[in-house]
């Protein structure tokens, strides 16, 4: 493989699309949530906020910070979210474009540990090493928009999300889609930050290298930093989607189709908030719903096949409320690239693309999303391949048919030395961590995994991919910016 | 025997609210020990379901709602208790999500397991001030004080409880376990807490052995 013929980013085409809820069964979970957002509402943890939304049309009780939402407040909102945007690259080509046409990988987030690419043991995660791996996912082309994949835990608490934005900036011009900053004053930072790095306000504005979610708190909750951070983002032209996690059975009911509904109620809710406050601000409809173990009340690591019913549902409900999706992929809770982490990525994977996800998030973590590996974001990158491979489809032209290569050879003979297979055999799928050697060669190698592979590529990659750098200036700008918050940040501790 | 006790701890298995409150309210009512009522009643039924549990017959969920109907039961036999001078349960855990933290999920159900093994456990809730953490070991005296946190920014306020109840020169007096996805054993022994459970059931186990007590034979 050439350097220069790889693209530095690899969508995948949406041509593939299973939609197994009926109409119907749509209409049943859109009403159900309509529903719950005007008889049950959503708790808003700000006295301002409430205000302003019930000027907007929301039933407010001020007391309990009870916002109830009537259905046409709601859906007359999110008519106003808008269907298709750019998210920009700090290269031009990485900007990428939600318009169903295409899917887009992100780089998974924010794990607090992580596997040491050399010991191969589990440690917390510094600021160095979300350089380490967010230049590792610039150079891998199916990474498309970068999450922070782990925290920059060996900084300060109150700018932690400012450093891991300078680690992000100084490695990546991928678009970089911010979920740490969950409070309004980081927000500012951040904005302050990729302002600067493309040259404006009104430069963000139009080339948004920027995007950002706030998650909501399940059951229906939605905290007043988060949401003073969306309008941040908001306001500054940067979209901003809500992800919604609720823990089937304990955050919400015990059925998959109730589980829905809260993940449907928060989000649309969510939407409708901002869209009350700033209309038209592009945001997106986010699914990170899983499942609970019953017996330990964890996580359940064992994410199977109620995990594809929700990326089923909420892209097919997303583009029913014609927002933009990010659905929930590659969620395992092996401990290290396994037999299960194969199978429960190359499932949800393949799951969340036929159900039509303009975003999938997210790769890169083992263990239920709380352990970063290096590894899977090089296995994953091979899924996904596989996956685009498959939804580019097989070609049925006259030269794909080969009726006169068929008679060239007649029965009996072969096609290997044929001008037509010389001509289109490099069209096919080509493994690249696959273990296609001989069993005498695994053993001459000491019985090597995919995952060591996978490990050598990628301590090549961060050792030799080189990141596009900053104007000049930039980072010495970047770091007054961190260094006002921080002031900041003590005088208010100690004001 | 009271065969009424046998039919409380028959109640909190079937997870009927109803009846176990009933119940309660006509032993304490007429007269009986509150400390029998809540060891041989209340306590022994969680016992047993803790057994189960860990013969997985039971589920979490089951262990939470019966948690929930013993709270509801102990809020009956609790003043008559204090008004007999009795002792309450063994030993007392504090438990709180930190300050900053609204997800109180994992807490709510270590809290639950922790009542199958026989602890007294009081919930501060969540988003809790260090002073009140600190408040409540000054004024309980648990055995063990359990913090929680989900968020990478919240978890750093357990060691300020930590540092806190030095201070407050209540830290030998207790022992600390932390707990939340970023939690991990090399976290705990740098903020110098006594131990880290990844779940509610190791959380158990941790306490017990925090507390020198065994787990009831099954």
């Amino acid at each position: 493989m050439s350097a220069e013929g790889t693209p530095r980013i690899r969508p995948v085409p949406l041509r593939l699309r299973l939609d197994p809820f009926t109409e119907d069964e749509i209409e049943r979970i859109h009403s159900a949530t309509l529903r719950v957002l005007e008889r049950t509402g959503m708790h808003i943890r700000s006295p301002r906020l409430v205000k302003e939304l019930e000027r907007a049309g929301a039933i407010a009780d001020h007391e309990a910070l009870r916002v109830r939402l009537p259905a046409e407040v709601v859906e007359e909102a999110i008519r106003l979210a808008p269907l298709t945007y750019r998210l920009a690259g700090r290269d031009p080509d990485c900007d990428i474009v939600l318009d169903g046409a295409n899917s887009y990988l992100t780089l998974d987030g924010c794990a607090s540990d992580l596997v040491d690419l050399e010991t191969g043991l589990r440690r917390s995660s510094t600021k160095a090493d979300l350089e380490r791996a967010t230049r590792l996912a610039d150079a891998v082309p199916e990474i498309t928009i970068i999450w922070q994949p782990v925290a920059a835990q060996d900084q300060l608490t109150a700018v932690q999300p400012l450093h891991e934005m300078h680690a992000q900036l100084t490695n990546t011009s991928k678009h970089i889609q911010q979920m740490t900053a969950i409070d309004p004053h980081n927000a500012r930072g951040i904005v302050e930050m990729a302002r600067i790095a493309v040259g404006g306000e009104r430069a963000l504005r139009e080339r948004p290298i920027l995007s950002a979610f706030q998650c909501t708190l399940s059951p229906l909750t939605i905290d007043g930093d988060p949401l003073e951070a969306a309008l941040v983002y908001a306001e500054a032209g940067v979209p901003c989607g809500w992800v919604s996690m609720p823990l089937m059975t304990a955050t919400a009911p015990t059925t998959p189709a109730g589980t829905v509904v809260i993940t449907n109620a928060e989000l649309l809710g969510a939407m409708a908030v901002v869209q009350l406050l700033v209309p038209g601000a592009p945001t997106f409809y986010g699914v990170c719903t899983s499942t609970m173990d019953l017996q330990s009340g964890s996580i359940a690591n064992a994410f199977g096949p109620e995990e594809q019913f929700f990326s089923f549902a909420c892209g097919q409900l997303a583009r029913r409320y014609g927002v933009p999706s990010e659905l929930g992929t590659f969620g395992t809770g092996a401990k290290t690239q396994d037999w299960q982490a194969g199978a429960q990525n190359m499932l949800s994977g393949l799951v969340s693309y036929l159900a039509g996800g303009d975003m999938l998030c997210a790769s890169g973590t083992i263990y239920a999303g709380s352990v970063f590996a290096f590894e899977t974001v090089i296995l994953d990158s091979e899924l996904v391949d596989i996956i685009r491979f498959m939804n580019e489809g097989m070609s049925v032209t006259d030269e794909d048919l080969a009726v006169d290569v068929i008679e060239d050879v007649g029965p009996g003979g072969h096609f290997l030395a044929h001008p037509h297979t010389l001509a289109n055999m490099r069209r096919g799928w080509q493994p690249r961590y696959f273990d296609r050697g001989t069993w005498e060669e695994w053993e001459a190698a000491g019985r090597p995994s995919p995952r060591d592979r996978a490990n050598e590529r990628a301590r090549q990659l961060v050792a030799e991919h080189v990141p596009l750098p900053l104007d000049n200036g930039v980072e010495e700008q970047l770091l007054e910016v961190i260094e006002t918050h921080r002031k900041e940040a003590e005088g208010a501790d100690h004001g | 025997m009271d065969e009424r006790i046998l039919a409380l701890r028959e109640a909190l298995y079937a997870l009927d609210e109803a009846t176990a409150v009933g119940i309660t309210g006509e032993l304490i009512g007429g007269g009986a020990a509150p400390q029998e009522v809540l060891q041989q009643g209340l306590a022994e039924a969680m016992l047993e379901i803790g057994r189960r549990w860990n013969a997985g017959d039971v589920f979490l969920p089951e262990v939470v709602a019966a948690a929930e109907i013993f709270k509801k039961c102990n809020e009956i036999v609790e003043p008559a208790l204090i008004a007999a001078g009795g002792k309450t349960l063994g030993h007392k855990v504090v438990m709180a999500t930190v300050k900053g933290d609204l997800h109180d999920l994992g807490k709510n159900m270590v809290g639950a397991m922790m009542k199958t093994a026989g602890f007294e456990v009081h919930d501060l809730g969540k988003d809790v001030p260090t002073e009140r953490i600190v408040e409540a070991v000054r004024d309980m005296e648990p055995t063990i004080v359990g913090l929680s946190s989900l968020l990478t920014t919240t978890v750093p306020e357990q060691r300020n409880v930590i540092k806190a109840l030095e201070e407050a020169g209540l830290r030998r007096a207790v022992k600390v376990m932390v707990g939340g996805a970023p939690v991990t054993e090399e976290w705990a022994t740098e903020i110098g807490a006594d131990g880290f459970a990844p779940n509610a059931p190791e959380a158990v186990k941790l306490a017990l052995q925090l507390a020198g007590s065994e787990r009831p034979e099954a």
